[in-house]
């Protein structure tokens, strides 16, 4: 255990450390990148200065020294762009983000494990390869334009959903009424991402089910007459869940993505328009700080995925101390 | 026979689609870059599918962007694939320290965020083809590197091998010769797998405006049509729909090729893991 702890702390660290780098190594000049792009009206003082006010001047080791500092304080500065302070932006983002990946991870392994199921059951049939030639196709199609598609048809045409953000702008709902708003909000978005990413769930049940469904012990308990339900459930879903699990760890750190792309389309207040809006406005600060944040929250996300992996399949356990 | 059909579907439209990109001067009505009518003209005789904001003719940019996506999917997942087959046959064919330490890099880049990283680089970057080629191909070899690894370990296992090894034969001899030649069916099968996502998130970069501004690309064209509220005036259904029907053509081609390649090698790729 502590030796995942220490790898997913080295990666944390490797993060930090490339966020510091990434900007620096490429070309460009700083003050581009600080200022935008009307850098020739200025004097060779007032571009000095603003260098050292950013301590573009000193020498690098103090420039990391000056980032970490930043970094675990409290204050992380105002997007120049957005005029709010960076930490609330992000604080806000990270919320909306989460509940976004969160409810469509949710129902693509629900939704994509039953259909992968299904399908093995009736393997070689016509249901079966409707799903799988379904499935394939809705893998091959581009998630932002999913989401448009759903935007333009759904929102914009028969207006059935809200076209924009993620709760009802200027009215103050409570309670009730304002998770119904929310949900209401996060219907189209999440259909999209759902529809997106079925086919590696979908495919992996499959696969492992078919597996299973051979299996000597399953055929024997047909024969001492278990029923089948008892079978499905008990003997075979909960064997092939645990390739699923792999899929669903080697997925999260995805999930996260296609959120970024599908929220540009709704205007979702979530990491990913603000990576958007500081990508458009060239607000390098906030793009750096988003980044930071979206990859930890990966980071975290697939540790506690790699968590509940070793409590459902006792066997790695033992293979980590090899 | 079933599969044999799909995958002549596939080939048919990636060669139409090749010589779309290669003949892209003389197809196209006319040149992209230009202004050649009208802002936001509707469909018509001269402009199939319209104009955009700029007075550029949807139709020929459209045309153009097939050499943009191709480009960056074939680069990106030549790149990949080269580290992956380097990564994972080294990892898997040397085994001890070497194995260790390749595969804790493969897993450190398995970790890293997917997007946000590749979203940073891009934005720092100016998105050429061959810059956005780089970013999607070093981010994306770790899982194929894996597999290909677990893959040369049962092959180095295998009897024939030994004997091999046992009448003198070099480790260069033996991967050259009989672990690249057994793992040739998988690396093509997850090479065109990584086309079709490289050419996914080719066009989700210039959806979120990272590409190269100058260059035409299917993902582009889709950035501008939404920045210029294209839902709210219904041209999305001649200015987005038409360049996301081409990616959608594209991967689905790519898909059909791998799977009825798949098939006919009769290789199980699921367990591979």
């Amino acid at each position: 255990m502590k030796k995942r702890i220490g790898h997913y702390l080295i990666i944390l660290v490797i993060v930090i450390v490339a966020n510091f780098f990434i900007p620096r190594l490429l070309p460009g000049s700083p003050i581009k990148t600080l200022i935008g792009e009307d850098t020739g009206q200025m004097t060779a003082e007032e571009k000095m200065g603003i260098l050292d006010s950013y301590h573009l001047n000193d020498p690098i080791t103090v420039q990391f020294g000056y980032y970490i500092k930043d970094l675990f304080s409290d204050d992380w500065g105002l997007s120049f762009s957005k005029r709010q302070p960076i930490k609330d932006l992000l604080k806000s983002a990270a919320g909306w983000t989460l509940l976004l990946s969160s409810v469509s991870m949710f129902f693509s392994i629900v939704i994509g494990c039953c259909l992968g199921a299904h399908s093995a059951r009736k393997r070689k049939t016509k249901s079966d390869l409707n799903l799988i030639l379904g499935t394939t196709f809705l893998s091959s199609i581009p998630p932002f334009w999913v989401a448009i598609l759903l935007l333009a048809v759904f929102g914009a045409q028969l207006r059935w959903f809200p076209t924009y953000g993620a709760y009802s702008m200027w009215s103050d709902k409570q309670g009730l009424a304002y998770v119904l708003d929310v949900s209401y909000h996060l219907v189209l978005p999440v259909l999209a991402l759902v529809l997106t990413s079925l086919l590696p769930y979908f495919t992996t049940t499959r696969y492992s089910v078919l597996k299973i469904i051979n299996e000597d012990y399953i055929k024997m308990a047909k024969i001492r007459g278990v029923p089948d339900h008892t079978i499905n459930v008990r003997y075979v879903m909960h064997n092939a869940i645990i390739p699923v699990f792999t899929m669903v760890m080697l997925d999260v750190g995805y999930l996260l993505s296609g959120s970024i792309l599908i929220e540009t389309v709704f205007s979702y207040p979530g990491l990913g328009v603000l990576m958007r809006d500081a990508v458009t406005a060239r607000d390098y600060p906030l793009i750096q700080y988003t980044f930071l944040i979206s990859s930890v929250l990966t980071i975290i996300a697939l540790f506690l995925a790699d968590l509940c992996y070793r409590k459902l399949d006792p066997s790695l356990e033992g293979a980590d101390e090899k | 026979m079933r599969s044999k059909i799909i995958g002549s579907i596939g080939v048919t439209i990636l060669v139409l689609l090749v010589l779309i990109a290669v003949f892209a001067e003389s197809l196209a009505p006319y040149s992209p870059y230009e202004q050649v009518g009208t802002t936001f003209a509707r469909p018509s005789a001269e402009h199939w599918l319209g104009t955009n904001d700029i007075g550029q003719d949807i139709f020929s940019e459209l045309i153009y962007g097939t050499r943009n996506s191709l480009a960056v999917g074939l680069l990106s997942a030549t790149i990949a694939m080269t580290i992956a087959v380097l990564v994972g046959v080294m990892s898997g064919w040397f085994g001890g320290k070497l194995d260790r330490i390749l595969m804790k890099v493969t897993t450190v880049f398995l970790t890293i965020p997917f997007l946000p990283v590749v979203i940073i680089l891009a934005a720092f970057s100016k998105g050429s083809v061959w810059s956005m080629s780089i970013i999607l191909g070093v981010m994306s070899w770790p899982v194929v590197a894996r597999i290909l690894r677990s893959e040369t370990i049962k092959i180095k296992g295998s009897n024939y091998i030994h004997m091999i090894q046992g009448m003198g034969a070099s480790d260069f001899y033996v991967i050259r010769y009989h672990v690249f030649r057994e793992l040739l069916p998988l690396i093509f099968y997850r090479g065109i797998i990584r086309v079709k996502s490289g050419i996914l998130a080719e066009s989700s970069m210039s959806f979120l405006g990272l590409g190269n501004p100058a260059a035409k690309s299917w993902g582009s064209i889709i950035y501008y049509a939404q920045s210029s509220n294209a839902l709210l005036t219904g041209s999305w259904i001649w200015w987005i729909i038409p360049p996301g029907l081409c990616i959608c053509l594209v991967s689905m081609a790519l898909m059909m090729v791998a799977y009825s390649f798949e098939e006919r090698n009769d290789a199980r790729m699921e367990d591979k893991l």
